[in-house]
């Protein structure tokens, strides 16, 4: 008899409907013996077999090396015998004792694992923070203006001021990029900066300043002396000096506005810069370059990517790459083909603003209103 | 010769005043033969014709979308735009003097649009006419003992509706699915064939007693009323039942028909735009140049019969056939080389696995040699046509076939 009925003989005999196939059966059977096949021997058996080659191979009793130079298997763990407590098991707990300081508890403190996060230490906002009132940190202040300049008057007027501005803070040997703090000066010291002539004669920023007077230099270098020391001092400072410098200036005679609390416009209402001289300035003294491109981006509100920042030379190729003739933006490949000229000239060429689909081709083949009368016919097509 | 003033004959196809029975179809059918279906009338009946066509259709702006899909073929304008007729111009290499309107109107079948203003129809006569022609002479001139069947055959493989068709094919002319005046002027414009359709034998042709079935038609009766191909072709017709006749033109023609009325029609074009050389080197470009086998065209029933035949009429010795070699005679496959001797003169040489496919074969050859005799510097009578032609030497001419 085959093995396989021999199984089945061993159930119920004769029932059909509890019949389970042998490998099914084989597989529910209880196999220590079965595993044990794949037992490997471990060598704290003296008289297994892998101990007994071992002993042969190397010629003595004691073998050096491992006694299982595989590791303890895992069928071997879940199948084989519980083993005999050797003379190698306290030196291992000794180790433990002494590993267990290094996981950061006390010796002592017992260490029980949270289930649920209830009593665990909070850390972060302790109450409810959209209840809380807006602090300063969490208004946003833009950089760059809300409304960017595109005009070229305007833009120049920008470059010119950002130009004078880092003149001016080379000149005081001042850090140049602190000149951003202050986003827009008062009114009298940006016309002493309009007014403020810029020479593109030396590759110094700080000597290329021509200033209106002798006056409006000693202002604007006691002013921007405070910009990016402590800022509220500064400010105060600030303040301070142009209360003086409001009353000196009066007799420019520059038309003002009387309305002072009404939001300023750009530039105070200057359209133009007062010398177009700052265009030619070069930018190749890299910290020179940042510095202006930073202010003039705040002042512009554009924003210059790095391959820009590495090809632009001077002040002017700033202003033409935000006017757009740097880096023209290219254009769509349909818009090439039908703007080209020696296309428009080929006869066997014809180029469509449009892209031709299957109804086109239908129609330029005939077949379009035959597929129509075709529909109208069965009633498809209204 | 004078040299004929072609530029007012296209001016004439151009023009809305077409006149189809012009000087030169008058020439060209002066003959005897009443050529094709597709042959005008007499000119007086063209010229009532033209007058009867609606000219008060209505006109429409011919950018406006509606008017184009009311018109039976494109409008005239749309030729310049399109990609396809100047890529065909190109491909053909047609000469410039050949506009892209009168391809696009070589383009439109009768079938599509029956005003004959702006179907090819004229076009295609003309160019049917001259093809004919050309391959005529060639064939007559360069094989002049040629029997009329093979005439016939050769002619058909050269100018015939399935040549011309398969040209079409070759030029890359694809056909529109439906015509009309939104469809791209590079396509063939036809109006096809109902699926079903059997071509009818062609009756009501000139020959008398046609409706006996039974009687022998002699080849000979062909040349006179049959058609280049000694196809049957329907008679002349009175004016009035002609005009009568275009009515069914318009169920459809096959793809075959039209594409060859389209190559025909091309072939006039030329001819006409460009002048006589320019269409003789299409003529030699596109026809000639197809490579034709004649000695493939012949059909002997009984070779050795005509061979004696013709030795007789032509006062040669009686043929005689001799076993040159021969190999194997009581084995599976003997092989007998006989050649046909006149007196002293080997007219030919087979070889066969009889005595008698031998000698039928040896006939074959030597009647093959007779009939496909070419003399040499052949000139067809049209190179007379040129200015400064040499003077013109007789072409040989032969009494005919052999007639048992």
């Amino acid at each position: 008899m085959r093995p396989s009925l021999r199984l089945l003989n061993l159930e119920v005999p004769g029932s059909r409907a509890l019949y389970v196939c042998s490998i099914c059966r084989q597989e529910a059977r209880p196999r220590p013996i079965v595993a044990r096949q794949f037992l490997r021997h471990a060598s704290s058996n003296a008289d297994s077999l892998s101990e007994r080659v071992r002993r042969k191979l190397w010629g003595t009793d004691n073998p050096p090396g491992l006694k299982d130079p595989y590791g303890e298997s895992l069928l071997e763990k879940r199948f084989g015998k519980p083993k005999p407590q050797e003379p190698e098991e306290p030196q291992v707990e000794e180790t433990n004792e002494l590993a267990e300081p290094s996981d950061g508890l006390e010796p002592g403190v017992s260490y029980e694992p949270a289930t649920t996060w209830h009593g665990l230490e909070r850390v972060g906002h302790l109450g409810r923070w959209k209840d809380a009132p807006p602090s300063e940190a969490d208004t946003y202040g833009s950089f760059a203006p809300k409304h960017k300049l595109y005009k070229k008057g305007p833009l120049s007027l920008a470059a010119h001021q950002a130009a004078v501005e880092i003149s001016l803070m080379q000149a005081l040997n001042r850090p140049l990029t602190h000149v951003c703090k202050v986003v827009e000066h008062d009114k009298p010291i940006f016309k002493l900066i309009w007014k403020t002539k810029v020479l593109p004669t030396s590759p110094n920023w700080g000597e290329s300043l021509k200033f209106h007077n002798e006056n409006a230099k000693k202002v604007l270098f006691y002013v921007f002396e405070q910009i990016g020391g402590t800022q509220p001092e500064a400010a105060e400072q600030e303040q301070a000096v142009e209360d003086i410098e409001v009353e000196e200036f009066e007799n420019f005679e520059i038309v003002e506005d009387p309305s002072p609390p009404a939001p300023n416009p750009r530039f105070f209402g200057y359209t133009e810069p007062r010398f177009k001289s700052a265009t030619s300035l070069p930018l190749t003294d890299p910290a020179i370059k940042f510095a202006f491109l930073k202010r003039f981006s705040q002042l512009s509100g554009h924003y210059f990517p790095d391959n820009i920042v590495s090809q632009i030379t001077n002040v002017k190729h700033a202003m033409q790459y935000i006017q757009g003739q740097l880096h023209p933006k290219p254009t769509k490949l349909a818009e090439q083909l039908e703007n080209d000229k020696q296309l428009q000239t080929l006869s066997n060429v014809k180029v469509f603003s449009k892209r031709q689909t299957t109804l086109h081709r239908d129609d330029e083949k005939g077949r379009r209103k035959l597929i129509e009368s075709e529909l109208r016919a069965r009633g498809l097509l209204e | 010769m004078k040299r004929l003033q072609l530029q007012r004959w296209s001016s004439s196809v151009l023009s809305a005043q077409a006149r189809t029975g012009g000087r030169l179809q008058h020439r060209l059918y002066n003959g005897i033969r009443h050529q094709s279906t597709a042959s005008p009338a007499a000119p007086t009946a063209n010229d009532q014709l033209i007058e009867e066509e609606p000219l008060a259709s209505p006109i429409h702006p011919p950018n406006s979308r509606q008017s184009k899909y009311q018109l039976p073929s494109p409008p005239v304008e749309a030729a310049r735009e399109s990609a396809k007729l100047a890529a065909l111009h190109a491909r053909l290499y047609l000469p410039s003097r050949l506009p892209l309107e009168t391809l696009a109107r070589s383009l439109v079948d009768a079938s599509a649009d029956p005003n004959p203003k702006f179907n090819n129809d004229s076009l295609a006569t003309l160019g049917h006419d001259l093809l004919t022609h050309y391959t005529t002479e060639y064939l007559l001139c360069t094989y002049p003992r040629l029997p009329l069947t093979v005439i016939f055959a050769a002619m058909y493989a050269y100018v015939g509706p399935k040549t011309l068709e398969a040209m079409a094919r070759e030029w890359g002319v694809e056909f529109a699915a439906a015509p009309g005046g939104e469809v791209d002027p590079g396509y063939l414009q036809f109006k096809r064939m109902l699926p079903g359709t059997e071509p009818k034998p062609v009756t009501g042709t000139a020959r008398p007693h046609e409706d006996q079935k039974h009687w022998r038609k002699s080849i000979t009766s062909s040349v006179v009323y049959d058609n280049e191909f000694g196809d049957p072709v329907k008679g002349p017709k009175d004016p009035s039942e002609q005009s009568r006749q275009d009515t069914p033109n318009l169920k459809g023609v096959s793809a075959e028909q039209a594409s060859a009325t389209f190559v025909r029609a091309v072939m006039g074009a030329i001819y006409l735009h460009a002048g006589r050389p320019a269409a003789k080197r299409f003529f030699e470009q596109h026809f000639l140049s197809r490579h034709l086998n004649i000695s493939d065209l012949f059909n002997f029933s009984q070779p050795a019969r005509d061979l004696s035949r013709l030795c007789a009429r032509e006062n040669f010795e009686q043929p005689v056939a001799r076993i040159i070699s021969e190999t194997g005679r009581k084995s599976r496959h003997p092989v007998f080389v006989v050649g046909i001797y006149s007196g002293q003169d080997k007219l030919g040489e087979g070889a066969g696995a009889s005595l008698l496919e031998a000698r039928s074969r040896a006939a074959v050859a030597a009647l093959k040699g007779w009939y496909l005799y070419s003399p040499l510097n052949v000139r067809v009578p049209s190179s007379m046509e040129e200015e400064g032609a040499a003077p013109w030497k007789p072409v040989h001419v032969d009494l005919g076939e052999v007639i048992v």
